[in-house]
């Protein structure tokens, strides 16, 4: 018996080395300054990046990478939210590896393919700049944050008026704004954030779903979309949403549309979309570069300036129009999801936030 | 014992497999789904009866599927009112202009239905929608005070929207069988002393009953299981329907695939009582033979003092369908941002500078258009001999072929498109833009099957006939009798076919790669990112590619679609 089981623990020991030889082999085979990576990645000249952002402002991300690494050419796919987690799968289950760069927005299911094992494991140079709660272990990243603001039209909303909104959220209560704004009971992350918070058990005095059926109660135009809710407010129809996101506002005021934005304390502000190599990416060495150069100070910068959210890495000036912008004032004080409870919560808040709305009308 | 086969028998047995593996394979992997546990990220490997019974039997479902139902009930009351009375109008009377008109009337077609609810949104919002705000404006410069008259922002809105969109098909296929009808019933029920308007009733309309019915169908289904319209209106009005919980359910996260993969199933079932009652219907085929050996062409109809009434009909809906949506999405797409005017200040034409230096913008605009001509000649082919077999050779296999084959027109495309995809990654054209074309055939062959099934109906066999009793093989009897027969309808389907593939959206958004870019792909992912101005835009080119295609067609094919009765 004895020698059955000593026999059967070096067993499963030497078959766990053999099981980690093609990792070790791996982690020899990549090269690890960007040098090396570059002169690696030319050979494989591409690579495909399944992104979940807006298409243009990704796009010219990848071309100021395409210009600071010549002859690594990035095909840009934009698959958005679970479509590119069931897309990936779907691929890898049939052994179709197309994809190099993952860029999912939903932090629960970058959790389960890296606990799943498709994930590469690479930690990036700065790795450090970023805040835990803007990385996964070594295989994942957020390269921008994605807050709740509430975006007026400064036609539409008196300076005093934006005093009030920006106070509190509870701003919002105030008989004067009945029937004047916009909300969405669209079921995305962003959509989802302060939800979240209003319900927070440790915010149930403050809030919770008191706060929810008072704010139905002002009688707000419903959308089931919340960028037709923010367009709405941009032609004058609603006075402003409560809420939206800073990043497309931002690309909507750059356009020259009459907005702007508050962001009452705490913000709901987290990494909404997540970045990772994929273990079975065709251009390995390209894929690292890239992930390399995305959370780089160089990579939040352009990442900043081309699509309009605040970087998630620590030390990098912002640089956007919109911060030197008088009205403009950074977020006071951050409210971190819980993810565990985001997740087992998110369609039952989101289908209490719909009866809410409904049963207010 | 010696097996014999005809051609048309053989093309029949390729095509059969060829519609199991392109058609059938995903519809079946479709409903499977519904029966697996589900976990946050799609299905476990565990089998369960959860989804299904929460969605067979739970009011909330049920509820979801009486509104679209009610909804679809109500478009296609109005749309087959008003389409089937336009049809009769042009392609019945002499109404002068009737060939200008013909193509205006199918115009709303060239639209993608979030491409004209954007117009939509733009003119008919209740304090900025350039409907109100120029009525309001005029009657002030008039002297008066008017409150908002339009607001799309309601049910009616809703039914209004989707009726202008499914009117054209109704219209289209109602028209195509009218002029290739055989008038000799019409001249003897007028010869007989019944006056204009009682033949129409008691011979046309009744003739008409399998077009009229399988464009009902058809539109019926299109609106029961459209998603945008009801789901970006109706939340503000406190509806939802079942389509739009299913795109909820797909869409996110944790994402419940197994209930829209059963509420897939309950469109689906929805669907095959549908065809079954059309078939049933349409089952004593001879009834309905508008076209016999014998047949011969009688003037139109004099409209007289009903002229105006014609005239205010067509041009209403032209007014509605055409003119104002495609001037709110040319307003639009000349905006910086939406406002309720537009001015100097905002004033652009950078999007349609940007569409032309885009990247992949020509590689999307050639893929979107040589897609859509092999996908339409595909459907208009393949459904053809379909419904021909089942037609002229009823047995249980060409039966079933003709009645599976349609099915897939039910299911929305959000739960088919992963069906879709789980098939076609196993193969080595994932990846390419020809995986389009067979998610495109699959998708679009129903239109294909059931519009080629009421032409078959009216054709009198006894041409056919008398081919075969001639020496014409079975091929050569389809080619040179049947098809030039039908070759009204069979265009009608084409163009029909061709107009979808270019709108596209849910097969292309899964199955589309870098080398495969579609226009209805591109033209999302800017509206998808709150981009409306520049999707205008490039929806402004759509509709302009698909009116060239139109006029293409015709030009190849010598078949005008607004050729008068009078010939």
């Amino acid at each position: 018996m004895m020698n059955e089981s000593f026999l059967a623990r070096w067993a499963t020991r030497l078959l766990g080395v053999v099981a980690l030889l093609p990792a070790l082999a791996m982690a020899q085979a990549v090269p690890n300054t960007d040098a090396k990576l570059y002169d690696a990645a030319k050979k494989e000249g591409s690579l495909v990046w399944y992104e979940s952002g807006p298409l243009e402002p990704m796009k010219d991300v990848a071309n100021e990478f395409e210009k600071k690494y010549p002859g690594i050419k990035v095909e840009v796919l934009r698959i958005v939210g679970v479509q590119q987690y069931q897309r990936f799968m779907q691929e890898v289950q049939a052994k179709r590896h197309f994809v190099d760069i993952l860029h999912i927005s939903d932090k629960p299911s970058m959790d389960t393919l890296i606990t799943d094992g498709h994930v590469a494991d690479w930690k990036v140079p700065m790795h450090d700049r970023f805040l835990p709660v803007f990385r996964i272990k070594t295989h994942a990243y957020a390269n921008y944050t994605t807050d709740n603001a509430i975006v007026y039209n400064v036609n539409k909303v008196t300076p005093e008026e934006v005093k009030i909104l920006e106070s509190s959220w509870k701003g919002v209560l105030d008989p004067r704004f009945k029937g004047r704004f916009a909300v969405s009971n669209m079921k995305c992350g962003a959509c989802y954030a302060s939800i979240h918070m209003f319900l927070d058990p440790k915010m149930k005095e403050t809030y919770g779903l008191d706060f929810l059926k008072k704010v139905a109660a002002q009688k707000p135009a419903v959308y089931s979309e919340v960028l037709v809710g923010l367009d709405r407010v941009i032609a004058g129809e609603h006075d402003f949403t409560f809420w939206t996101w800073e990043g497309i506002a931002n690309t909507k005021w750059l356009q020259g549309a009459p907005i702007r934005w508050v962001r009452p304390s705490p913000t709901p502000d987290f990494g909404n979309s997540w970045q990772a190599v994929s273990k079975y990416a065709p251009h390995p060495n390209a894929a690292r570069l890239f992930q390399n150069w995305s959370f780089s100070a160089e990579g939040a910068v352009v990442l900043q300036e081309k699509y309009g959210s605040a970087t998630t890495m620590s030390g990098v000036a912002d640089k956007r129009k919109v911060a030197k912008e008088s009205w403009y004032h950074p977020i006071k004080q951050r409210y971190n999801p819980d993810f565990v409870r985001w997740d087992s919560e998110f369609h039952r808040d989101m289908d209490l936030w719909s009866k809410v709305l409904q049963d207010a009308r | 014992m010696k097996l014999r086969f005809s051609a048309a028998g053989l093309l029949w047995v390729v095509l059969a497999a060829a519609v199991f593996a392109i058609a059938v394979v995903p519809l079946i992997y479709t409903v499977d789904a519904a029966f697996y546990r589900e976990i946050r990220t799609g299905l476990s490997s565990e089998r369960s009866l959860t989804a299904v019974v929460n969605v067979f039997t739970s009011a909330e479902y049920l509820g979801f599927l009486w509104n679209a139902i009610l909804l679809a009930t109500l478009v296609t009351l109005a749309s087959v009112v008003v389409g089937v009375a336009m049809a009769l109008v042009l392609g019945r009377t002499d109404l002068p202009g009737r060939g200008v008109f013909d193509l205006l009337v199918i115009m709303p077609m060239f639209l993608s239905p979030f491409t004209g609810l954007i117009a939509w949104i733009a003119m008919g919002s209740v304090k900025t929608g350039f409907i109100n705000v120029t009525l309001i404006s005029i009657a002030k410069w008039l002297g008066f005070d008017l409150p908002p008259l339009v607001n799309i922002w309601s049910y009616a809105g809703v039914v209004w929207v989707m009726f202008l969109f499914f009117t054209s098909p109704v219209y289209l296929f109602t028209v195509s069988s009218l002029r290739s009808m055989d008038t000799a019933l019409e001249e003897s029920s007028r010869t007989s002393g019944a006056t204009a308007m009682q033949t129409l009733l008691r011979i046309t309309l009744p003739m008409q009953l399998p077009a009229i019915l399988s464009s009902a169908l058809l539109v019926f289904i299109l609106a029961a299981e459209m998603y945008t319209i009801p789901g970006l209106i109706g939340s503000t009005v406190g509806f939802t329907t079942l389509p739009w919980r299913i795109y909820q359910d797909s869409t996110s996260f944790p994402v419940h695939q197994a209930h829209a993969a059963a509420a897939g199933t309950l469109l689906l079932l929805l669907a095959i009582l549908g065809v079954w009652l059309q078939r049933r219907i349409t089952r004593m085929s001879s009834r309905y033979v508008t076209i016999s050996g014998k047949g011969f062409r009688s003037s139109p109809l004099k409209l007289g003092k009903w002229k105006f009434f014609a005239y205010a009909l067509v041009l209403g809906f032209i007014l509605c369908a055409d003119v104002l949506p495609i001037a709110g999405l040319l307003v639009s797409s000349l905006m910086k941002y939406s406002a309720p005017a537009i001015t100097t200040e905002i004033f652009t034409l950078a999007h349609y500078a940007q569409i032309f230096t885009l990247q992949n913008m020509l590689d999307a605009l050639w893929n979107t258009a040589w897609l859509a001509v092999l996908s339409g000649a595909a459907c208009v082919l393949m459904g053809f001999i379909i419904s021909y077999m089942d037609v002229r050779r009823p047995g249980r296999a060409t039966q079933m072929l003709a009645f599976i084959g349609v099915l897939p027109v039910a299911v929305p495309g959000l739960v088919y498109g992963i069906g879709l995809l789980w098939v076609y990654i196993q193969t080595p054209l994932y990846g390419t833009a020809w995986v389009l074309l067979l998610a495109y055939i699959a998708k679009f062959l129903p239109y294909g099957i059931m519009t080629s099934r009421s032409g078959i109906l009216q054709l009198h066999p006894e041409m056919e006939e008398s081919a075969r009793m001639s020496g014409a093989t079975s091929l050569k009897v389809l080619q040179a009798v049947t098809m030039p027969l039908m070759k009204t309808t069979l265009i009608a389907v084409l163009v029909f076919v061709m107009l979808q593939s270019i709108k596209e959206l849910s097969a292309s958004v899964l199955l589309y790669t870098q080398k495969s870019q579609v226009l209805s792909v591109l033209t999302w992912h800017y509206m998808d990112a709150g981009n409306y101005q520049f999707a205008a835009a490039v929806g402004v080119v759509q509709t302009v590619m698909m009116l060239l295609l139109v006029v293409l067609t015709r030009a190849v094919f010598r078949v005008k679609l607004e050729k008068s009765v009078a010939g």
